[in-house]
């Protein structure tokens, strides 16, 4: 008998209905519907024991204290360490992205040369050998962004065993800080002691968002023994916060001090300081109430009143700083420390106060004296010739992103024949490199942080690697150790470990007691010899304004800063008012559009040092007449999708100007051309 | 007539027989591949020999999670060099003690990450009313990983919860599993 058509038919429905009564369908949907849940690119959890380490952050210059929650050998969350002195269980916007960044796409993966503008993997071994190479029979450089760890000391103290005096800081308030107050006799590093003041007054310094120990400045005024008052073009969050808000044009908070001084001049007020009598005609007879309001925007009235309330606190504090943490020269350093000087709250408490240095390589040049070394004019002479330096090398810094007059520093790079980058992200100095190394991320190296500028007191933190580095990255104090040991240069210590264990011991701390998370904090105070003070310096206020309108550059954590560009988890919570798409917007109040013939969204360009700037405007009151705000940390050309291409690089528009009586350059007074794009 | 209807049974028959042993013999058998524990860990052998308690191993920690299986670190305590003759304690040390690498076990339970399973809430419950018995094996048993949902064999499924949670009067609310 054969199977018909019908017979076939029957099978088939037989089959089916067997196929009902077994596992097979309901199985297989069941299965296919968690497969579905299952794709590989769904991050998986991973599971361990929890448990929290101290760490310190070294993305800003702030050094927090951070605790870092681990589940079994990796960390997965950075919180505040509430005993550390300088966050007391408070973390910034950047810091608490630090874990995530351990895995930022534009980390360098392991060493990279540059091969006609390729970058080949290479092994550590051979970039050592290359570097000595280099170093053996070239004059040598170095750029350092990390202003208070002790690797900045070990490269300093390379160069100079390497016979080079070539070490330079990226440009902050702290060098210029530093370079002020030698100039001016003084000795030690100055702080402020906010947490004892009842009056403070912070002249373009954006204490409550990204300038100095911002942590702690944030800790202290939630504690605040009186009143907090911010000066500044911009209602930055510190200006939205203090008690008072005084609209200042962009860098003219030095002119403002010497208005207060004026009147506090007038009051009788003193100081003893060589050549005082001879300021102090100059500061009555240049800075009157008039002139000081027309330069500042701030009504004599105003200035008037600051100075009596300064005069009224019992341990008044001013604090100066530029509105974006640089470009500040030593006139408004000046201006602030002699206001300081004459409230007579130098090394007192709640006042201004110098901090001790310490040393351990002995062969690096003190901080007082690597503060001298500018470096704008060092780049400014390897453009001109009158520099040739063979080998550069770039720790912890992006100054090709990060500095005004772009073209100048990248024309300087190219006449540096051979240039290397310890970056942990392949910024844009580290692709204008020959040789990449990358320097681990701070959770997965030995670093410490001395003394953090702006802070009250000394503090000395260190920080043992958290987790193994996830690429291929070599701690750079270490490495050039083992570079200056092939070149037979002996800095005294085998490794940095080793020289971390030496500075501990010279603050007097256990260095166990450090890697726990304890800090060594000092009240120690630097006694102050004869001070001085050149009228030279304080005219720099009474250069006329140049054309155009003030240019605010805004400086905001949560956007990263100079050597981080904004974290890929940030990215959510910049806001519609500073970018959209791809179009960066800069900010202007009503009174300022209108005079410029602006409306909201219209695309402009802002023209400065040669430069344009492309953005849309953006109305808003948070920012003062005839100024026009921009964030920093946009424009970017290298790192990863999160950042490239996305809106523009404010630096380009910067104007730099040569300070008389100091040689400083100086770029927060910036003044640009508003045109319609 | 007769002859008609007797024709359409039997393939009726064969169809429904026929579907009856592929899925219950051939399928289970297709979708199931079997995999061995990357080290053959014998459990006989520390229990019973060395005698260690289960605890010794799969321990709570002090908030209470549930260590599951020890690092390399754990039993490299033990471990970091070959004690005995055993070729798998040499491949155990060699291959990641000394590289300091996890062991990349076969879970028989492993739930997934959406399930949150409390062991210490379960702690009154024998181990092997939801895990192999494996205290006494030498062998670890053979791990049948579905090759669709690429989950063993053993893992239990919500139902199965569900089920226990409902003769022991506790909750069936989906947050008490799924936070």
């Amino acid at each position: 008998m054969g199977l018909d058509r019908r017979g076939f038919i029957t099978f088939l429905v037989g089959g089916a209905v067997g196929t009902l009564c077994t596992p097979i369908p309901w199985k297989t949907l069941d299965d296919v519907s968690i497969w579905s849940q299952n794709w590989p690119w769904i991050p998986k959890l991973q599971y361990g024991k929890r448990s929290q380490v101290a760490s310190v952050c070294k993305l800003c210059p702030a050094g927090c204290g951070l605790s870092i929650h681990k589940v079994g050998k990796r960390p997965v969350v950075a919180q505040g360490n509430s005993t550390h002195p300088l966050s007391e269980g408070g973390v910034c916007p950047l810091g608490s992205c630090s874990v995530r960044l351990l895995y930022r796409p534009a980390r360098v993966k392991g060493p990279l040369k540059n091969n006609n503008g390729k970058f080949e993997p290479i092994s550590w071994d051979e970039a050592r050998r290359i570097l000595s190479e280099k170093l053996s029979s070239g004059k040598a450089a170095c750029i350092s962004g990390d202003e208070n760890g002790s690797a900045s000391e070990v490269l300093a103290g390379f160069l100079s065993l390497l016979g080079s005096e070539d070490f330079y800081f990226m440009p902050s308030d702290a060098q210029v800080s530093a370079y002020t107050w030698s100039q001016m006799g003084g000795k030690g590093q100055i702080g402020f002691d906010l947490e004892n003041s009842d009056y403070v007054l912070s002249l373009g310094a954006d204490i409550l968002s990204s300038w100095g120990t911002v942590v702690r400045n944030q800790k202290a005024f939630a504690t605040r023994k009186g009143k907090y008052i911010y000066a500044g073009p911009v209602q930055t969050g510190t200006a939205a916060a203090v008690d008072e808000w005084v609209p200042v044009y962009p860098g003219q908070e030095g002119v403002l001090a010497l208005g207060i001084a004026y009147y506090l001049l007038k009051m009788g007020k003193g100081a003893t300081i060589d050549g005082f009598s001879e300021v102090k005609n100059f500061v009555l007879s240049k800075y009157t109430p008039a002139v000081v309001e027309a330069k500042t925007g701030v009504k004599i009235n105003k200035i008037k009143q600051l100075a009596q309330e300064l005069v009224a606190a019992g341990s008044p504090c001013v604090i100066i700083g530029s509105d974006f943490g640089q470009g500040s020269g030593s006139f408004d350093w000046t201006s602030g420390i002699l206001l300081n000087l004459l409230l007579g709250n130098v090394n007192k408490r709640g006042g201004m106060v110098l901090l001790p240095e310490v040393k351990v390589v002995e062969s690096a040049p003190s901080r007082a004296s690597l503060s001298k070394n500018v470096l704008g004019e060092f780049l400014k002479n390897v453009v001109s010739g009158n520099k040739k330096i063979d080998v550069l090398m770039v720790y912890d810094a992006n100054p090709i992103y990060a500095l005004p007059q772009a073209l100048q520093v990248q024309e300087a790079f190219s006449k540096i024949p051979f240039k290397v980058g310890f970056s942990t992200f392949l910024d844009e100095t580290a692709v204008m490199c020959d040789l990449i190394l990358p320097a681990p991320h701070f959770l997965e190296r030995y670093d410490d942080a001395y003394t953090p500028f702006g802070s009250g007191k000394v503090i000395y933190s260190v920080a043992a690697p958290v987790i193994k580095p996830v690429v291929n990255a070599k701690s750079t104090p270490d490495f050039i150790l083992e570079v200056a040991k092939s070149l037979k240069k002996d800095l005294g210590y085998k490794s940095f470990e080793d020289v971390l264990k030496a500075k501990a011991s010279a603050v007097g701390a256990d260095f166990e007691d450090l890697l726990s998370g304890r800090t060594k904090v000092s009240n120690k105070w630097v006694g102050q010899n004869q001070l001085r003070l050149s009228v030279e310096i304080l005219a720099n206020g009474l250069v006329p304004d140049t054309e155009g309108t003030f240019l605010a550059p805004v400086a905001r954590n949560y956007l990263g800063n100079t050597t981080q560009a904004l974290t890929p988890t940030e990215v959510v919570v910049v806001r519609d008012s500073e970018l959209k798409g791809r179009d960066l917007y800069v900010q202007v109040n009503r009174t300022t559009a209108k005079k410029l013939g602006l409306k909201q969204g219209d695309k402009v360009k802002l023209q400065g040092a040669g430069r344009e700037f492309v953005g849309r405007v953006n109305i808003t009151e948070t920012v003062m007449d005839d100024t026009i705000a921009v964030p920093l940390g946009f424009g970017h050309e290298a790192w990863d999708e999160y950042v490239r291409g996305k809106g523009d690089n404010v630096f380009k528009v910067l104007s730099v100007v040569t300070e008389k009586g100091s040689g400083f350059q100086v770029w927060n007074k910036s003044q640009v051309k508003v045109v319609r794009a | 007539m007769a002859k008609g209807k007797s024709c359409l049974v039997l393939p009726f028959l064969f169809g429904l027989v026929g579907a009856l042993i592929v899925g219950w013999w051939l399928f289970p058998e297709l979708l199931y591949s079997k995999k061995t524990q990357p080290i053959r860990f014998s459990h006989k052998v520390h229990v019973e020999d060395q005698g260690m308690s289960c605890d010794e191993c799969h321990s709570y920690r002090e908030d209470g999670s549930f260590a599951g299986i020890p690092t390399t670190e754990q039993c490299a305590e033990c471990h970091s060099e070959v004690q005995g003759d055993d070729p798998a304690e040499k491949k155990f040390v060699e291959e990641y003690v000394e590289k300091g690498k996890e062991v990349p076990w076969l879970i028989y339970q492993k739930q997934p990450d959406n399930v949150f399973f409390s062991h210490i809430a379960h702690k009154g419950i024998k181990c092997t009313t939801c895990h192999p018995d494996v205290g006494h094996m030498d062998t670890p048993p053979v791990y049948y990983e579905d090759r669709i949902s690429g989950y063993s064999k053993q893992t239990m499924k919500m139902w199965q919860c569900e089920r226990c949670h409902a003769r022991r009067g506790a909750s069936n609310a989906c947050y008490v599993c799924h936070k």
